[in-house]
């Protein structure tokens, strides 16, 4: 059983509400139906209900399988902001909220942060930009961390690492040039990321071109700067390193060169890479060379799980990380 | 509101999302070179700026503001 397969199964055992705030757009609506009639999640639809209902009908959809939200029915869209505004922490009072909340992509995300959704799923009519936008401004950052970031997993023929052939790998979409503050945040959001999606023991290296003191450099004194950064912040977690990628990965080669207690040495499953140069011609190596299948970018660092789907994702990608979003949000629910 | 009511009012609202005193600010503060905030300072400023002004400003647009003084021009078009 692939690992998408694995998830599908997991998302049926305890299906999350996934807010749809492009449910118009004929491939989301579509991945909604699939994924909530056959029970993986409950699909929620937001936006124009008459046009969403019209749509369904036109599309050969039962109206049944989905739960929709007028974004223009005042009495619910009112208790939506008072119970938004009556949360800590929140950027937007109620009038500019209820502006903003004519975009139903605000909307939804509003009903996230009040648990009316589990998980906001988006980005095939918006663009990352606008995703991240709505996302910092209404669900927030996770206290501690710094910046939104991203980790793909990465399931690579052949390779025999300390997870069989899956890696988790961050981050090779969003944060470009880290400082060591948010290079740290990315390390920490990704074991969080994987213990909520694959109930993994997160083992994190930070890796760079060095191995505990081989090299010397600035390039180096970043990951060694951020390394002690999450390692202060986040002591529970298993974050190690310098490390290049062999001795992060290969436990004959972590033998050799690490000569030292680690918990991460030779059986890192997630690598932390130090800036967006190395991780998307990583990835394009993985791919490449691995023939891997990479899912995501999977968005991390928000207070609760938002999705950016790619625009030009067929229906069974957006499927895919409908159910990724879905089982990550339980399992956040679930590490507290 | 006039302009120089305009830029007290965005030099507070700079001040609270950057965490800076106001005196320190001025017109010709730079956002990248004297107040090296993260996308996420500039995501509370255009959220201050809705709030207390009632102008929905382009994240992009507002940081593609080098100094106050363009930020503050930008939200004088949006009134």
């Amino acid at each position: 059983m692939s690992i998408l397969d694995q998830l599908y199964e997991k998302a049926k055992q305890n299906p999350q509400k996934v807010a749809f705030p492009e449910a118009a757009n004929e491939k989301m609506m579509q991945a909604a139906y699939e994924t909530g009639k056959d029970g993986y999640i409950i699909p929620v639809l937001v936006g124009d209900a008459e046009e969403l209902k019209r749509l369904a009908g036109e599309r050969g959809y039962e109206e049944s399988v989905f739960t929709i939200v007028d974004i223009h029915e005042e009495a619910y869209k009112s208790e939506l902001i008072a119970k938004y505004v009556a949360l800590p922490d929140t950027r937007l009072k109620e009038k500019a909220l209820g502006r903003r909340m004519e975009d139903p992509l605000y909307y939804s995300m509003v009903m996230q942060a009040v648990e009316e959704a589990d998980v906001t799923f988006a980005g095939i009519d918006n663009t990352t930009g606008d995703v991240l936008l709505a996302g910092q401004m209404i669900i927030g950052l996770k206290p501690g961390i710094s910046t939104i970031s991203s980790i793909g997993l990465c399931d690579i023929p052949g390779f025999e690492g300390s997870e069989g052939t899956l890696l988790a790998v961050g981050d090779s979409a969003v944060c470009t040039n880290p400082n060591a503050e948010q290079l740290a945040s990315i390390a920490i959001s990704a074991c969080d990321t994987v213990a909520a999606l694959l109930d993994w023991e997160p083992r994190c290296a930070m890796v760079c071109y060095s191995t505990l003191g081989s090299g010397q450099g600035e390039l180096i004194d970043k990951v060694t700067e951020a390394l002690k950064i999450a390692q202060e912040a986040r002591p529970d977690l298993a974050i190690d390193g310098e490390f290049q990628l062999d001795a992060a990965i290969v436990p004959a080669v972590a033998e050799k060169k690490v000569k030292r207690e680690s918990k991460v040495a030779g059986k890192a499953n997630v690598v932390i890479w130090p800036d967006l140069n190395v991780g998307n011609v990583s990835v394009k190596l993985i791919q490449q060379f691995g023939h891997a299948n990479a899912y995501g970018p999977m968005l991390q660092g928000f207070n609760k799980v938002v999705c950016d789907c790619s625009r030009g994702a067929p229906v069974s990608e957006i499927k895919g990380n409908v159910v990724i979003s879905a089982v990550r949000a339980a399992g956040s629910k679930k590490n507290g | 509101m006039d302009r120089k009511e305009l830029e007290a009012k965005v030099l507070e609202l700079v001040a609270a999302s950057y965490k800076k005193e106001v005196g320190d600010l001025s017109m010709e503060t730079s956002f990248k070179e004297d107040l090296a905030g993260a996308s996420v300072q500039m995501v509370a400023l255009v959220a201050e700026v809705e709030n207390e002004l009632d102008a929905t400003l382009m994240l992009a647009d507002a940081s593609a503001c080098a100094t106050i003084k363009e930020f503050v021009d930008l939200v004088e078009e949006e009134l």
